[in-house]
């Protein structure tokens, strides 16, 4: 399966090209620019792992770009993304976020129904990757 | 930048090349914001028209290779080196070679750690702040410290020519300093010396130029000296500038703030009828001549800070 | 026009004395009253009958949505009377019209019950609107002091609550209404929402009839419609939706259908306006409570938002449904099917999404308006719209908004997820165009053009709907267009 999760996920992977375009436009907005990865890639799991701080001041986007294939190539088979954030008033929360690299190969996840009374059904998503300890998931 | 003409040939006209750019304003605001300083001014401008010729030849085809853009500024404090550096992101911004056209300064607290581990990161902090613009290290001397072999400032070096190699589109780097500091910093870094492609002198100013940026100064401040003054600020200056830690035009600006605050010392005891605005704004020889300076120089005797007289 | 000479107010002995009066001798005109910074205001669309004078006109509204009757009575004088009076304090014409007028009045704080809409509307709308001295009424905007503000709670979610809890940033939401509206079994019903999350929308939705019928109770639509958003859910990692309609008849039977939709794991649950304020209001703290985000279709509104001589505008049930607490609500879409003029839309989508909105006479909003820390509504585009206008749905209405493409997923030619994943494709091309600085309004076409051509479903749409639009002249538009200068 494909992991859908991030603002681009429907289209074919960004180059880079395209990736320092929307890094550009978030610097522009003046939102700081972070980079996460992880290999637990739940809907539910908010917190994935990061990859440095959340850059603060910058003006361009090569610095960005160098963080990014930093992290692509240290966890070439986990899930990295790219997210924005803003702190002004009514929002100070993420803007943007889109998956920059992938595990070669996704197995996707698991319905666990658990039938409770009446004809509710408690349902649970488990990752079949997660069957491995962390760090052995992919790859 | 638009150009106006083809690949091979056409009608490239350097008016609007240099209109578009506003390669004119930046050079006359560099005129006007900096008193003296005609070997610089000059510089600059050589360096800027070789950057914009570059580029018109690129627009026909041209190539000369990649230019080095990065520089070494050398002089005495208070020569105009950061202001110069500022004017140089500007004009860089201008002509297209840099992206966005900022100016970080940083010193060797900056980009170098106390503990192993720690430079790297420090180091890549602020190159990341400075990618699109100009990093300015001042006294960059000072990242090189062979004496102490656990000194971290070397690995800052390696990751400096690193960039100053490989990513010079994305960086400019402007490193500042003492002149013969920075000739012995050179030697001992053939590495970082090869990278640099312009080296700026930057000559202490003459009196002259030194009465004209007190004048400037003044303005600014809304003061103004009486006759008297203005000859006992010649005599300061001739004197301090003989005197060890002349920093140019910081020292001058020190200069008038110490005589500031004697005027307001002297009107407040001592005021010569009432307070007028003339007097409100007058600095008077008395307040020039109380400082140190000229004491010691006829006593001859060594001062101790920089320019606190 | 000397509107500010009307009649005069009265001297005390003169004012109380039996018999009928002006309403701008009983003091509800007051040219030169300045509203406190704690006072409600609103304007009014006034038609007055032929020979009533405006400012009579519009101090008989102020009188009559505050303490007025036809004739004096002296127990005004056991009042404070004065503070409870509403004050109508400007009257102007209308750009461009004969016979209308905007009067401006205000109403002190206390009139007031904290945090309740229903007294609000009551006290506002509830009298005034049959009232033969005006041929035509219509409540334009309101103001509502940060005092006032503050006894609301607000969106149970907000919109940017609502994001990290789904955890989808940076680009519109993707929604659709189950269809056809009515009819379908539990089970069918779900295939359909099952088949729409999977292929790439974010949300579906009940349509606001959808309550409990013969031919589907609501239970059974509960349970089928979970199964399919945890399918759909698990099949692409998101986390998805679907709008419970718990409309229902009375307040318990509301209560248990939410309880039910919150035992069965939904995020959002959906009620209907006519529910009625005040039930709104006690669905929007059971929201809050169970955690949960609170969809608001505004079904019925056309009733009295459409005709721009008479009625109440959307703007002014935008603010109260701010207020009230929901944290969707249907707005317009500017060019699909329902009514709405571009510059009326967006000055909905300002008074929901804004911590503050700016006097903006083009897009109706009259006064400066601080949501004091409220939090924003999400505005729901929905209604005949499809994946070829998604540059200027992304134009118009920016990123914090939901597209509903009802018939435009299931109707798809290929299949409801074909459709679903079109929709989906178009979008994020959009949004990545725009991002990267190119003009979405000039390039929209040839960028789904671009996007078709590694998308089938999308190509597909695009030729099945490409040529589809709904022009027809608004009823309601604008009174300022940018030329002409305000009274």
């Amino acid at each position: 399966m494909r992991l859908t999760q991030g603002t681009f996920s429907f289209l074919p992977d960004l180059t880079d090209a395209q990736i320092r375009a929307q890094v550009e436009y978030c610097l522009e907005h003046g939102w700081a620019v972070s980079v996460e990865h992880t290999d637990d890639p739940h809907p539910r799991n908010t917190y994935w792992e990061m990859f440095g701080l959340p850059m603060f001041d910058i003006h361009d986007a090569a610095g960005v770009m160098a963080e990014i294939d930093a992290a692509r190539a240290t966890f070439p088979h986990h899930y990295v993304r790219v997210m924005a954030f803003d702190s002004t008033r009514g929002v100070e929360s993420v803007r943007l976020s889109f998956i920059v690299n992938r595990p070669a190969h996704e197995p996707g996840f698991a319905l666990l129904r658990d039938e409770a009374a009446g004809r509710t059904i408690r349902y649970a998503i488990r990752s079949y990757a997660a069957d491995r300890p962390e760090g052995e998931r992919y790859g | 930048m638009t150009v106006t003409g083809s690949p091979d040939g056409g009608s490239l006209t350097l008016e609007a090349a240099i209109t578009d750019s506003g390669f004119e304003q930046l050079l006359a605001t560099l005129d006007a914001e900096l008193v003296g300083l005609v070997p610089v001014k000059t510089r600059i401008r050589e360096i800027a028209s070789l950057l914009l010729i570059e580029k018109l030849r690129g627009q026909v085809g041209l190539s000369a290779g990649a230019p080095s853009l990065h520089m070494s500024f050398t002089g005495n404090p208070g020569t105009g080196k950061t202001t110069v550096a500022l004017r140089m992101a500007g004009i860089l911004h201008a002509l297209g070679y840099v992206r966005k056209g900022h100016l970080v300064a940083a010193t060797r607290d900056d980009l170098v750690g106390q503990f192993i581990g720690h430079t790297a990161p420090k180091t890549k902090e602020v190159l990341k702040r400075a990618m699109g613009g100009v990093l300015f290290i001042d006294e960059a001397y000072f990242l090189y410290r062979p004496e102490n072999e656990r000194d971290y400032g070397q690995e800052a070096i390696e990751i400096l020519l690193q960039v100053m190699e490989n990513q010079r589109d994305d960086l400019v780097v402007i490193l500042a300093g003492y002149r013969d500091r920075m000739e012995r910093f050179f030697q001992s870094n053939p590495g970082m010396s090869s990278r640099i492609a312009h080296h700026v002198d930057f000559p202490d100013y003459t009196p002259e130029e030194l009465l004209l940026i007190a004048g400037l100064m003044l303005e600014k401040m809304q003061y103004r000296l009486s006759p008297e003054a203005e000859a006992a600020l010649v005599e300061y200056v001739a004197l301090r500038r003989a005197q060890p830690n002349f920093a140019n035009a910081r020292s001058i600006r020190n200069a008038l703030d110490r005589a500031r605050l004697r005027q307001a010392s002297r009107l407040v005891t001592d005021p010569a009828g009432p307070l007028t605005r003339q007097a409100l704004m007058t600095i008077e020889a008395e307040d020039v001549r109380a400082s140190r300076v000229f004491r010691d120089a006829d006593a001859g005797s060594e001062p101790g800070d920089g320019g606190a007289r | 026009m000397t509107l500010a000479d009307g009649p005069l107010p009265l001297v005390a002995g003169k004012r109380y004395a039996a018999g009928v009066l002006k309403y701008a001798q009983m003091g509800y005109w007051e040219p030169d009253y300045e509203p406190r910074d704690t006072d409600v205001l609103a304007v009014f669309r006034i038609t007055p009958q032929d020979g009533v004078d405006p400012a009579e006109a519009a101090a008989a509204v102020a009188g009559e949505s505050s303490t007025a009757t036809w004739t004096v009575v002296w127990t005004d004088r056991l009042t404070a009377a004065e503070r409870y009076r509403a004050k109508a304090y400007r009257v102007d014409p209308v750009p461009g019209s004969a016979d209308q007028y905007f009067a401006y009045i205000a109403y002190d704080l206390d009139l007031f019950e904290p945090g309740s809409i229903a007294n609000l509307s009551a006290s506002i709308i509830g009298n005034v609107f049959g009232f033969k001295p005006l041929k035509a009424l219509r409540l334009e905007d309101m103001r509502f002091p940060a005092a006032y503000v503050k006894t609301y709670d607000g969106p149970p979610t907000g919109i940017i609550v609502e994001r990290e809890r789904l955890d989808k940033f940076g680009r519109p939401l993707l929604g659709a209404t189950v269809k056809p509206k009515l009819g379908l079994s539990g089970r069918n019903y779900g295939r359909v929402v099952y088949e729409a999350l999977r292929g790439g929308l974010d949300f579906t939705k009940d349509d606001e009839n959808a309550n409990s019928q013969p031919f589907m109770h609501w239970r059974d639509r509960f349970l089928f419609v979970m199964e399919a958003v945890n399918r759909a859910s698990a099949s692409t990692g998101e986390v998805k939706g679907h709008y419970l309609n718990v409309t229902a008849a009375t307040m318990e039977d509301m209560y248990e259908r939410a309880d039910f939709a919150r035992d069965l794991g939904s995020v959002v649950v959906m009620i209907d306006l006519v529910i009625g304020y005040t039930a709104i209001q006690s669905m929007s703290k059971w929201a809050r409570r169970n955690d949960m985000i609170l969809h608001l279709h505004r079904a019925g509104h056309s009733t009295y938002t459409r005709q721009k001589a008479h009625g109440v505008s959307f703007r002014v049930i935008s603010k109260w449904m701010r207020l009230a607490g929901v944290d969707h609500i249907h707005a317009g879409t500017v060019v699909g099917k329902l009514e709405g003029d571009p510059d009326m839309v967006q000055g909905y989508y300002n008074v929901l999404r804004e911590p503050h909105n700016e006097v903006d006479l083009r897009r109706g909003l009259f006064f400066e308006q601080d949501w004091a820390g409220l939090r924003a509504v999400m505005p729901v585009a929905s209604g005949g719209i499809h994946a070829g206008q998604m540059h200027q749905l992304l134009g118009y209405l920016g990123d914090d908004t939901i597209l509903q493409f009802g018939g435009g997923t299931i109707g798809h030619p290929m299949g409801i997820q074909a459709g679903a994943t079109a929709n989906r494709v178009a979008l994020e091309a959009m949004v990545l165009a725009r991002n990267e600085g190119r003009d979405i309004w000039a390039e929209g076409p040839e960028i789904l053009a671009d996007a078709a051509r590694d998308c089938t479903p999308l190509r597909a749409a695009l030729d099945t709907w490409g040529d589809i639009t709904f022009d027809y002249t608004s009823t309601d538009t604008s009174d300022f267009t940018p030329t002409a200068t305000p009274a």
